[in-house]
């Protein structure tokens, strides 16, 4: 059984759909990803998912039984990290992990060591007595999943925890996601930033418009673009003899010629490197340079929307 | 509710600075003001009287009977002098041709000397008004019925045009159908209205409806914070969200409530009667009300930042129509006196007054007590239906 499950999601904001009937399951001990542009609908999901919003239709299920009708049932095993910084910034770092340690029901010694214990994942041990309205954003955002981290959430949701910061907290926030997961937590992680998702995720549902339009791990939703691979020729000159024999390859599906360069298109990875190092052999033009670009998630999206990600 | 509380303590550890600002405002407003008309304070109007007619004269008599004013006669010089060295609030000046403007049934002119406008010197630019109005048609109604007689035998026009006159002029007061005469005994002594006593109470009450509406407000700036968000979805219920809040704000709003009663007790003598008991009854119904008010408030705005743009216009004229600035009994629209019978302020100062002024006992709070908390109840059942969750 899935330790999440969604089914036939839906949520209207009056007159706009911001998730359009969407269904996903989430794995124990995975880190689930949502990419997507802005606006794609993965703030909603997570809100709906975390409890926060009510959704219009559809229907979520956490081990087996609804956390839309009774949402108390996941509230305890969940540890939320918003996309905005969720911190009293009048009070210390150490203040409002107090005080969101008492909210998830810990007290006393157990809280201090959870304190303790957590501040050192998060790496701000040295400033916990400073108010959040002195922390740099990086510091912020350690501090904002720190304090959904005290009560050992079993599903962690992090909306976006990256936005804004420097790359070294880009970095540690990051392998705080691994090291948990590692330690069995499971994780649904948000973000525009593909490369995040690529780097983490096992798991991946592409979302625009409201829709999931592909879902896979990543090497699965690679493929649906393979047959785009690009490879880059240069050669000291180009000869119309080259470009013919090249035309003649049977994998090759477009070819841009400029002036010492060459772009082919290709929907076989397998047949066409041999084939092309033929041709170019026997040609009079000399290969100069050559290089592959592997698609990524971001072709993938383009592929499927005939949009980069981050329009 | 326990980890709310604790929570906005730790914070008002932070922000303790509006309570103490708003504790000190209160008792310094509430005592200039409340010296400031306590008392026999009459403001003083210096009248020029050119045109030294029967007219003038009247309406110089009619003037001088107001109990709040001190109207006195002197020269233009004497008079610009002293409003232009604020001595005094304004100087009236009788132009000529007074007399002639009403027995050509015109509207008599004045003149008004003033540095400024504020309410007082609109309200006795508004007595003048009535007064001249009053002048004109009781010079009319004396006129016609001296005519009239005159016509009919002879008669000593000048007798009957006084008698009429005066007349006329008693029958602008109003004939109450019955009247009541209200005493109350205390020790075989009288208590008299003290308007000084009454600004306090009003003051007290007043300010601290800010600090009790500004504190239930702090959940829009949760949302602001992105906090109220996290709670929401934390194990916390709304219950215990709202709760906290509630009973957070309703503490300090019955500290605060607390220090300034007795403050002034022992900083300006202020006697807040032998009940105490009722006095705290007042105070805990009033201040769940506020309270109630507050969330009922916070319901219908989005931002703080709105929330503090709406409570000083509610807060004060509900005050102001409550009664808190001034006694409801200089008041007479029936409108005005209509609306404060919805006003927390209204009962909450009669009830106040009626053991701190007049000695009463615990049992004349408790109706008022349960206006209040009625009120209290309408709001805080509003309140939780408008407050968002999502």
């Amino acid at each position: 059984m899935a330790l999440l499950e969604v089914k036939n999601l839906e949520k209207d904001f009056k007159e706009v759909k911001a998730v359009d009937d969407i269904s996903f399951k989430v794995q124990k001990g995975e880190i689930f990803g949502l990419l997507g542009p802005n606006g794609a609908g993965k703030s909603t999901t997570i809100s709906i998912i975390s409890t926060l919003l009510k959704p219009t239709k559809g229907d979520i299920k956490y081990k087996g039984e609804s956390i839309v009708k009774n949402s108390k049932l996941i509230q305890p095993k969940l540890g939320v990290v918003p996309q905005e910084i969720a911190l009293y910034p009048e009070l210390s770092g150490y203040e409002n992990l107090k005080f969101w340690g008492h909210a998830y029901n810990i007290r006393g010694k157990k809280l201090k060591k959870r304190i303790e214990d957590v501040s050192e994942i998060i790496g701000v041990k040295e400033r916990l007595k400073d108010k959040i309205s002195k922390y740099s954003g990086g510091m912020k955002r350690r501090i904002n999943i720190g304090a959904a981290l005290l009560h050992e959430p079993e599903l962690l949701i992090m909306d976006e925890p990256t936005v804004g910061i420097d790359p070294q907290s880009r970095n540690h926030i990051l392998e705080t996601v691994n090291k948990l997961n590692e330690k069995g937590t499971t994780v649904i992680y948000t973000s525009h930033y593909m490369e995040e998702v690529e780097a983490i995720c096992t798991r991946i549902n592409i979302m625009d418009k409201g829709k999931i339009i592909a879902s896979g791990t990543k090497d699965e939703l690679i493929e649906i673009v393979n047959g785009n691979k690009k490879i880059n020729l240069k050669f000291d000159k180009v000869s119309k003899s080259l470009i013919k024999d090249l035309e003649s390859i049977e994998y090759i599906s477009k070819l841009d010629v400029s002036e010492n360069e060459i772009i082919i298109s290709s929907n076989n990875s397998e047949n066409i490197f041999k084939d092309i190092t033929e041709v170019v052999t026997k040609s009079d033009s000399s290969l100069t340079s050559i290089d592959i670009n592997k698609p990524n998630l971001e072709a993938v999206f383009l592929h499927l929307t005939g949009r980069a990600l981050r329009d | 509710m326990l980890s709310i509380i604790k929570l906005r303590l730790m914070r008002l550890r932070n922000d303790y600075f509006v309570f103490v600002f708003m504790t000190i405002l209160a008792l310094g407003l509430s005592f200039v003001m409340g010296s400031s008309q306590s008392g026999n304070y009459k403001p003083t109007v210096p009248i020029v009287n050119s045109d030294s007619s029967e007219y003038s004269n009247l309406f110089i008599e009619e003037l001088k009977n107001s109990k709040n004013y001190n109207f006195t006669l002197t020269d233009y010089d004497n008079a610009y002098k002293k409003v232009d060295e604020g001595k005094v609030l304004m100087a009236l000046i009788i132009n000529k041709g007074f007399q002639r403007d009403i027995n050509n049934n015109k509207m008599p002119k004045v003149s008004i000397i003033k540095t400024k406008d504020d309410i007082e010197i609109l309200t006795t630019e508004n007595l003048i008004k009535t007064n001249l109005a009053k002048l004109k048609n009781n010079v009319n109604i004396a006129k016609v019925t001296t005519d009239y007689i005159s016509g009919i035998k002879d008669v000593d026009k000048k007798n009957i045009f006084n008698k009429a006159y005066d007349l006329s002029l008693e029958n602008w007061e109003y004939k109450r159908p019955m009247s009541v005469t209200r005493k109350t005994i205390t020790d075989g002594k009288w208590s008299e209205f003290d308007n000084f006593k009454h600004i306090i109470i009003g003051f007290t009450l007043f300010f601290s409806m800010y600090t009790i509406v500004f504190g239930i407000g702090e959940i829009l700036n949760e949302r602001k914070y992105n906090t109220w968000q996290r709670q929401i979805v934390s194990p916390l219920s709304k219950g215990a969200i709202l709760g906290g809040n509630m009973v957070i704000t309703f503490m300090i709003g019955i500290i605060q409530v607390g220090v300034l009663i007795m403050a002034s007790k022992y900083l300006f003598n202020v006697d807040w009667g032998s009940s105490f008991l009722g006095i705290m009854t007042v105070s805990i119904s009033f201040v769940f009300t506020v309270t109630s008010l507050g969330l009922f408030l916070s319901g219908i705005v989005k931002t703080h930042s709105q929330l503090a743009a709406i409570s000083p216009v509610i807060l004060t004229s509900t005050s102001m129509i409550g009664g808190a600035m001034w006694p409801l009994e200089i008041v007479n629209s029936k409108i005005l006196l209509f609306l404060a019978n919805l006003t927390p302020q209204k009962w909450a100062i009669e009830a106040m007054e009626e053991i701190a002024m007049y000695n009463g006992s615990f049992n004349s709070v408790i109706y008022p007590s349960l206006i209040i908390i009625f009120m209290g109840i309408i709001y805080f059942i509003l309140g939780i239906k408008l407050i968002r969750f999502e």
